[in-house]
């Protein structure tokens, strides 16, 4: 069984051409971008010790190169890693007073049969084993998780965007309406009732923002892998910054849609109130 | 009447459009503030909190304080430093997770940071924190709390908590230390839901039944002259660990875990004034063509291209301003908020703000207010600066 592990502790000391099979070190996989900064290659063989000064260093053969899970609670650190097989770790780091297999492990990741139990295998799990903390992976970064966190934070900002976009859209309906007004007044005198203009004026509306939702849509789309690219560029990780979803979308057009349509109906109520003759003079 | 009088007019003459427009410029101010505070406000506020601490120098042996390896040798490492002459004094923090079990509830989970300073001549030694009630914890049996857990615990100064520490690791099964609380205190360095508590590390090592071992999570140091020169010489002596100043800890933190924020805030401040621009734009931009007849009047009446031009700058500018005056509050007020959100991250230091106010940030925020103005009265000057007076009179009068 391989972990994966944070060796900070563990330093690479020097790398050297990789040697026959005979007598072939341990194998480590290490990160993508230990890698390129060490200018390692699949079959080197490097020495890894627990200090500066290398003591009790041991020759290690890479055998894969990966790429890391992306941890967004390690942000901006390059993850220079190395993962060994759980023994040679234990060999590697245990202290001259530690009797084998009396070490400590972190954590046991486990994948169950069917991934619907977690939550009932967690349960049984903290019930047998006192002093053993079981959690299903999806509520491991619990309620203050950096994720939840920043979803709030990212909420927040949009809640105050779609203020503002509010404000200014209804500034601009009123205008639009506002010049409309003689047509709106000939429509009226030519026997068009109150309820009937609104009508047409609720339909343009959903037309305006149903376009304006298609249109913003696209854009989002077009700006995801720009965004994406961008930030995975500049943190040298695979993580995903943006991510327009299904249900994204719909949230944003089921926002979108009515709010432009109200906005132009509520600013055209104001004119439609007004008699016909008023609002068609010159 | 001049340019501005007249365009205050034209607003006033429409005072709906007007009110929107203004708050519309507000709401999106606000955001832009904000955006403008948080690009800053991290480091402002983490180099304000390391700066207050007293100490200059951090010594650790991982790359980040508290985030990497204890140092081995913490007493004589101490020792070597606090001997360098250009080295005031030097303080051995070692933190531990501490259970602290009230008389009646559950067990409060505290992290205790246990300290033993070294001086040179007689020099004042800070521990990390800051004494608001009660004194300073001495010897192997006195702690200092903080008043979350003076209140959950119901402990008063001259009270006695009973605790187990984990020094080593969490699986040690140790007897319960009981030990004197002399002093509530605060402690800047402990995240928002992180109750904490301070002694010596007599107290610690009490606390740990002993089971601590010679090592140290942080060495705090305070330099006699120049901070850099004094690292530079823990360096020296001390090849195998990493002295850091407070402006490096900022620097290395405003590369890894603040970098995000810099770069949402400046994602975020484009994507605004973007916004700002367009929509100020679209609202000058009809206003002036709903006012093409009345422009043109105006113009046959004497007044000069560059008047014109000069009314629909300064309409833009009283809406830009207007909004752009009430934007500051406003989003002092929503920074607050955005603040007490992002303060829910795990480790972030209660005292760490991600929402600083400082008047460069203030300063950007006016010149871009004023770029926004500027920008956005572009275009509608130039519909009515290229204005036909007689075409368009007759088109408004015949059409």
């Amino acid at each position: 069984m391989s972990v994966r592990t944070l060796l900070l502790a563990l330093l690479i000391l020097a790398a050297a051409p990789a040697i026959d099979a005979q007598g072939q070190p341990p194998d480590i996989l290490i990160s993508r971008q230990l890698a390129t900064s060490e200018g390692l290659a699949v079959g080197s063989v490097v020495r890894l010790g627990t200090d500066a000064a290398g003591t009790g260093a041991r020759e290690f053969r890479v055998a894969g190169i990966y790429e890391p899970t992306p941890d967004p609670s390690r942000l901006g650190a390059v993850p220079r890693e190395v993962r060994l097989h759980l023994p040679d770790l234990l060999d590697l780091t245990r202290s001259p007073g530690t009797p084998a297999g009396t070490e400590y492990i972190a954590g046991i990741n486990v994948a169950l049969t069917n991934p619907a139990d977690a939550r009932a295998f967690s349960r049984d799990v903290n019930a047998r084993m006192p002093g053993v903390v079981a959690r299903p992976s999806s509520e491991a970064a619990g309620s203050a998780g950096p994720f939840r966190v920043l979803e709030r934070f990212h909420l927040a900002i949009a809640v105050v965007t779609i203020v503002a976009s509010t404000v200014f859209l209804l500034a601009l309906t009123i205008m639009l309406v506002d010049e409309r007004r003689e047509t709106v007044g000939i429509l009226r005198l030519i026997g068009l009732p109150v309820r009937r203009v609104l009508v047409q004026v609720l339909l343009e509306g959903l037309i305006v923002a149903g376009a304006g939702a298609a249109f913003g849509l696209v854009l989002a789309v077009l700006s995801e892998g720009l965004i994406n690219a961008f930030f995975q560029w500049r943190y040298d990780t695979a993580l995903v910054f943006v991510r327009i979803t299904r249900d994204v979308a719909l949230t944003s057009t089921a926002i979108a849609v009515p709010l432009g349509a109200s906005a132009t109906v509520v600013a055209s109520w104001a004119l439609l109130r007004r008699s016909g003759l008023r609002l068609a003079r010159r | 009447m001049n340019a501005v009088g007249f365009a205050w007019r034209s607003l006033v003459r429409q005072p709906a459009r007007a009110t929107l427009g203004v708050l519309g410029v507000a709401a999106v101010g606000a955001l832009l503030f904000d955006m403008l505070l948080l690009s800053q406000g991290l480091v402002v506020s983490m180099r304000d909190l390391l700066e207050r601490s007293g100490w200059d120098i951090r010594v650790t042996a991982g790359e980040l304080p508290g985030r990497g390896l204890r140092l081995g040798n913490a007493v004589s490492t101490a020792e070597r430093i606090a001997a360098l002459p250009s080295v005031r004094a030097a303080l051995i923090v070692r933190l531990a997770d501490a259970r602290i079990e009230p008389g009646t509830g559950t067990p409060i989970v505290a992290a205790f940071q246990g300290v033993s300073g070294f001086s040179s001549a007689g020099a004042p030694i800070t521990p990390p924190w800051t004494i608001i009630r009660g004194r300073e914890a001495s010897g192997a049996r006195e702690v200092v709390i903080d008043g979350a857990i003076a209140s959950a615990a119901k402990l008063q100064i001259g009270g006695t908590i009973t605790l187990r520490a984990s020094c080593v690791g969490d699986r040690e099964a140790l007897p319960p230390a009981q030990l004197h609380v002399v002093g509530i205190a605060e402690f800047p360095f402990a995240g928002t839901s992180e109750d904490a508590m301070g002694g010596s590390l007599e107290a610690l090592k009490a606390a740990c039944a002993g089971n601590v071992g010679d090592e140290a999570d942080l060495l705090l140091v305070t330099s006699v002259k120049d901070a850099n020169e004094t690292a530079a010489a823990i360096r020296a002596a001390l090849p195998d660990l990493r002295a850091m100043t407070n402006d490096e800890v900022v620097g290395r933190l405003q590369e890894t875990g603040f970098s995000y924020f810099r770069q949402i805030s400046t994602v975020l401040t484009t994507v605004t004034v973007a916004f700002a621009v367009l929509l100020i734009t679209v609202l000058l931009t009809v206003s002036v063509n709903q006012r093409l007849g009345e422009i043109a009047a105006l113009r046959a009446l004497g007044f000069s291209r560059r008047r014109v031009i000069a009314d629909v700058m300064s309409e833009s500018a009283l809406i830009v301003g207007s909004g752009g005056v009430l934007s500051l509050p406003l989003g002092l007020l929503l920074s607050s908020g955005l603040d007490r959100i992002l303060k829910g991250m795990p480790g972030i230091p209660a005292e760490l703000h991600f929402f600083v106010f400082d008047q460069r940030a203030l300063a950007i925020h006016v010149g871009l207010l004023v770029a926004t103005a500027v920008i956005a009265a572009l275009y509608p000057m130039r519909i009515v600066s290229s204005l036909p007076i007689a075409a368009t009179l007759r088109d408004e009068v015949i059409g």
